[in-house]
């Protein structure tokens, strides 16, 4: 005969059953579906997915002690790792030669970082705590690795909600910019066609750019180093044609390996217990806030650009200005073409985005440093 | 509110430095393109549309960098499949249109005759194979 004991054992999982991992897991079926039906971030959403529903199950040995989720947890995010190679990936993929051909439009990428600072003071008013503030702030690098890497170090307990509001909004700028550039443009300023003058950027050019961004950020601000010295080792490693397969591998295998890693680590950070508070709703919101903030002020930084130059700047450009790469510079081409379809800004907003892409990791240095924190 | 003050402090410092750091990378970076000296030529619009369209398909594969997929049919872009779709049929329509004087002695619809087409399919529906008598 069975005793009670064995039956208890046996019905250990289902005893275990909480109504917030419930809630989790139906969270985690939310997020496969936007992930497989809506095609929203796959490679990123799908693993923290399943991330999330292995870490609800009752009892999950997945993230006891020495469960894979943990070890990789450990393995990588604790220590920032997995983030920084997956810039090595992003640099191995981005040309920078839009920025390159117009330098001017690096100040377009340092006007899209305001949403960082704006939503850290929101943050603040809503009761977080400064690092608290800081990492939720960091969303609006709109850049999932430098949110993860700032957030890891300064609020690690508030990484699950930053990383799936980082990459859950980024989907979603075809959405989001639209109406905020919309907002704060006339059609007559949307309709300005800007000229191309293309100055054709050397090889010796492209090679000193990472090597010169890296040696100038790294040593004004240090805590910036790790963000962008591996994404300019990317760079370098695309543009100098010396080491095809190490670009091709960490564009390819070291990214997919690690995004998985990445995303599973992040889902089992999502344990019900812990992510079910009004706090992670306030993330959602104001990582929403941080996102349509960032937008309007490059739109508004552009305007002032276009009244200083005689109207030759677009200011539709500005919303390019965040690190989403090449999302946001495609999303500014339509509207663009939007009123008049023989308007190509692709160009300029290519190199607005660039801009972006190096301005968020230099905030989120310029972030740790204010803190006193990182390195 | 000491929180507060706190956060607007970092806000001019980080937006502050952010800037004076980007701008000295944009002063440096010009100095590099004066020294690299690269001439300058205009180029069309579409000839910089389309470099900007290839290096946009390489970022494409960054994580992160994931465009929700546009609708497909059958592997095709959903509006590539109308755009061919209505080409066709304006085609269709055109050589229809070149053909009716040859092929028709009245335009389509015509209740006055029966175009040669409509013709010849009554006389074979009248014609039997069936011998006659039998």
């Amino acid at each position: 005969m069975i005793d009670q004991e064995t039956i208890g054992l046996l019905l250990k999982g289902v005893n275990n059953v909480t109504w917030q991992s419930l809630f989790m897991i139906g969270v985690s079926f939310v997020l496969m579906y936007l992930a497989i039906v809506k095609d929203y971030e796959p490679l990123l959403l799908l693993p923290i997915a399943a991330g999330c529903m292995l870490a609800n199950l009752p009892l999950s040995p997945m993230i006891a002690e020495d469960g894979m989720l943990t070890v990789l947890y450990n393995m990588g995010i604790t220590n920032e790792m997995f983030p920084l190679l997956i810039f090595v990936g992003i640099g191995a993929l981005t040309d920078f030669g839009p920025l390159l051909e117009n330098p001017r439009l690096v100040l377009l990428g340092a006007a899209g970082q305001f949403g960082i600072f704006l939503t850290l003071i929101f943050a603040l008013l809503l009761g977080f705590t400064p690092p608290e503030a800081a990492s939720i702030g960091i969303i609006g690098a709109i850049d999932g690795p430098t949110s993860i890497y700032v957030s890891g170090i300064l609020a690690p307990h508030l990484l699950g909600p930053i990383t799936v509001a980082a990459y859950s909004y980024m989907s979603l700028v075809p959405i989001i910019l639209p109406p905020v550039v919309k907002l704060l443009t006339t059609k007559k300023e949307r309709m300005i066609r800007m000229p191309y003058s293309s100055r054709k950027i050397s090889r010796r050019t492209r090679i000193l750019f990472p090597i010169v961004v890296t040696v100038l950020v790294g040593t004004l601000v240090p805590f910036a180093t790790p963000l962008i010295g591996m994404l300019m080792l990317g760079n370098l490693m695309k543009e100098s044609g010396a080491v095809e397969r190490l670009t091709k591998a960490s564009a390819a295998e070291i990214a997919n390996t690690v995004t998985l890693f990445l995303g599973l680590a992040i889902g089992s950070t999502m344990v019900g217990k812990e992510f079910l508070k009004p706090d992670t709703l306030f993330i959602l919101i104001l990582g929403l806030a941080a996102f349509a903030v960032d937008g309007a002020a490059g739109v508004l930084f552009a305007k002032l650009l276009n009244w200083i130059s005689g109207g030759k700047v677009n200011p539709i450009i500005g919303a390019a200005g965040i690190s989403a790469f090449p999302m946001a510079a495609r999303v500014v081409q339509r509207i663009a073409q939007e009123d008049d379809f023989e308007n190509f800004l692709l160009m300029h907003a290519m190199g607005a985005n660039a801009a972006g892409q190096v301005a968020s990791v230099v905030a989120g240095g310029v972030l740790l440093a204010l803190m006193g924190a990182g390195g | 509110m000491e929180n507060l003050a706190w956060g607007f402090q970092m806000t001019v410092l980080g937006m502050g430095l952010v800037f004076a750091l980007l701008g000295l990378l944009w002063a440096l970076l010009t100095v590099v393109l004066i020294l690299d000296k690269e001439p300058k030529a205009p180029v069309s619009e579409q000839e910089t549309h389309a470099e900007a369209e290839r290096i946009a398909a390489v970022a494409d594969d960054a994580v992160g960098a994931q465009v929700p997929e546009p609708a497909t049919v059958n592997g095709m872009q959903a509006d590539l499949v109308a755009a061919i779709l209505i080409a066709t049929m304006k085609h269709k329509l055109t050589l229809r249109r070149q053909a009716a004087p040859i092929m028709r002695t009245y335009w389509p619809g015509s209740q006055l005759f029966a175009s040669r087409w409509v013709a010849a399919g009554r006389t074979r529906q009248n014609y039997t194979w069936q011998p006659r008598g039998k």
